[in-house]
C-alpha cells in the first residue's frame, strides 16, 4: 500500500471526475452552491468508503458471476442509509440535494471503484482509496460550485460577495453553465497533465 | 457452462444472504430516522399552513377530499392534494388547500388559504423547481413594482377562474410562466372552496 501514491491518484492523476470522467451528471447538477457541493461531496465520500470497505471484506465470498448484483445491493443499502439520515438530521441539505442523493446508487464512481479497486485489494487499501477518491470528487465539486456561485449568484456559501451593482451571470447557475464549467475544467486538467508528462519525458531523455 | 446444484446454491445463497443483511441494517436505520422525518414533514406543513391563515393562532383540521372539489380544482388547471379546515378558537373561519400546478420547470406545490367569504388569505409555496434567479423570485415572494409581494398580491382576491396574469395579477418580469403557475393554483383553490360553499 502506498498512501502518497493513492492520494495523488485520487486528487490529480486519477481524479474521478476530471480524468476518469465518472459521476459527471451529479457534478453538473448540484454545483450551483458551495453548501450543496460540500454536502454532496461528504455524502459520496462516506458511501464510497463504506462500500469499498465492505466489498473488499466480501471479495473472497462473492461469486464472480453475481458480483455486480452484490455490489449494487451493498451500495444501494449505504445510499439509502445516508439518504434517510440526511432527511432526519439535515432536512435543508436533503431538500436542496433532492433526487441526487438516491441517485448516488447509480453514480459510476462508486461502482467503478468497487470493480476496479476494492475487489482486488485489502480492506485498508480500499478504505484509503475510498477516502482519496472521495476527496478528489469533493474538491472538483467545490472548485466548480465556488466559481458558479460567485459569478452566477454573486455569493459564496450564501454570503453576498459581489458589490450590489453586480448583475449575476444567470447562465452559470443554469444547466448550460454546468456543462461549460466542467468542460473548461477538464480541458485545463488535461493540459496540465499533458504538460507534466512531457516535462518528465524530457528530463528522462536529458539524463540519458 | 455446466450448472451444478452446488454452484447455483452458492451463487443464489450468497446474494440472498447479502440482501438479507443489508435489509436488516436498513430496517434498523429506518427505525431511528422514520419518526424524525415524519416530525419534520409535519412541522413544515404546519409552518406553511400558519403562513396562509389570516390569524397566526389558527388550528388546522384535515378534511377528506371529495370528487367535486378535485374536479373543480382541475378545471382551473390545478391538482388538489390536501384540504384543511382553518379553526380559530374552535370556530371554522375558512379553508386551506394544498394544490399543485405546473410552473416553468416542473410542478409548483403551494398552500392557499381561503376565508369563509371565499377570498384568498395567503399563498405559500412549499416545493418548486423554478429556475434559480428567475422563477425563484416568484417563489420567494419578491416585491412587485407596485410595492406588494408577488404572492401577497393574491390576498383578498376572489372568484375562481377570474384571476389571470396581466389582467388582475402582476407577474415578475421574465417569470411570467412561474407567475401563471401560481395563479393557476390559486384559481384551483378558490374553485375548491366555492364547491364547499
Amino acid at each position: 500500500m502506498n498512501l502518497k501514491k493513492q492520494f495523488k491518484e485520487g486528487l490529480i492523476t486519477q481524479n474521478p471526475v476530471l480524468v476518469q470522467l465518472l459521476g459527471m451528471c451529479s457534478t453538473m447538477a448540484i454545483t450551483t452552491s458551495i453548501a450543496n457541493a460540500i454536502g454532496m461531496g461528504i455524502s459520496v465520500t462516506i458511501i464510497l468508503t463504506l462500500s469499498n470497505i465492505f466489498i473488499s471484506l466480501l471479495r473472497k465470498i462473492i461469486p464472480n458471476e453475481v458480483r455486480i448484483a452484490c455490489y449494487i445491493v451493498v451500495i444501494a443499502g449505504f445510499v439509502t442509509m445516508v439518504d434517510l439520515s440526511l432527511q432526519a438530521f439535515f432536512p435543508d441539505l436533503a431538500k436542496s440535494l433532492g433526487v441526487f442523493i438516491p441517485l448516488i446508487v447509480v453514480n459510476c464512481i462508486i461502482l467503478g471503484r468497487a470493480e476496479a479497486f476494492a475487489n482486488k485489494n485489502t480492506v485498508l487499501a480500499s478504505a484509503v482509496d475510498g477516502i482519496c477518491q472521495g476527496i478528489g470528487y469533493t474538491l472538483v465539486l467545490i472548485i466548480m460550485s465556488a466559481f458558479r456561485e460567485l459569478f452566477g449568484a454573486g455569493k459564496l456559501y450564501g454570503f453576498q460577495i459581489m458589490p450590489a451593482g453586480y448583475t449575476p451571470a444567470l447562465l452559470l447557475i443554469l444547466p448550460v453553465g454546468g456543462f461549460l464549467c466542467l468542460g473548461v475544467l477538464i480541458a485545463i486538467m488535461q493540459w496540465a497533465l499533458d504538460k507534466s508528462a512531457k516535462k518528465k519525458a524530457e528530463k528522462e531523455a536529458a539524463e540519458k | 457452462m455446466k450448472l451444478s446444484a452446488k454452484f447455483m446454491l452458492k451463487v443464489a445463497g450468497t446474494l440472498t444472504l447479502i440482501c438479507l443483511v443489508v435489509s436488516a441494517l436498513l430496517g434498523a436505520v429506518n427505525n431511528v430516522t422514520a419518526p424524525k422525518i415524519a416530525a419534520i414533514n409535519e412541522e413544515n406543513t404546519k409552518l406553511a399552513l400558519s403562513n396562509v391563515a389570516a390569524s397566526p393562532e389558527s388550528d388546522f383540521q384535515p378534511i377528506d377530499l371529495t370528487d367535486d372539489m378535485v374536479a373543480a380544482a382541475s378545471a382551473q388547471g390545478a391538482k388538489l392534494t390536501e384540504a384543511y379546515t382553518v379553526l380559530n378558537g374552535g370556530e371554522a373561519v375558512g379553508y386551506a388547500f394544498k394544490v399543485v400546478a405546473g410552473g416553468s420547470q416542473g410542478d409548483i406545490e403551494m398552500i392557499v388559504g381561503v376565508d369563509s367569504d371565499n377570498a384568498v388569505t395567503g399563498v405559500s409555496v412549499v416545493n418548486n423547481k423554478e429556475t434559480a434567479g428567475i422563477g425563484s423570485k416568484v417563489m420567494g415572494n419578491e416585491t412587485l413594482p407596485s410595492g406588494v409581494g408577488v404572492l401577497d398580491q393574491f390576498v383578498g382576491k376572489s372568484g375562481a377562474g377570474s384571476l389571470a396574469v396581466k389582467v388582475n395579477v402582476d407577474a415578475i418580469s421574465g417569470a411570467t410562466v412561474s407567475s401563471k403557475g401560481v395563479t393557476k393554483g390559486v384559481n384551483g383553490a378558490l374553485a375548491a372552496a366555492e364547491v364547499m360553499g
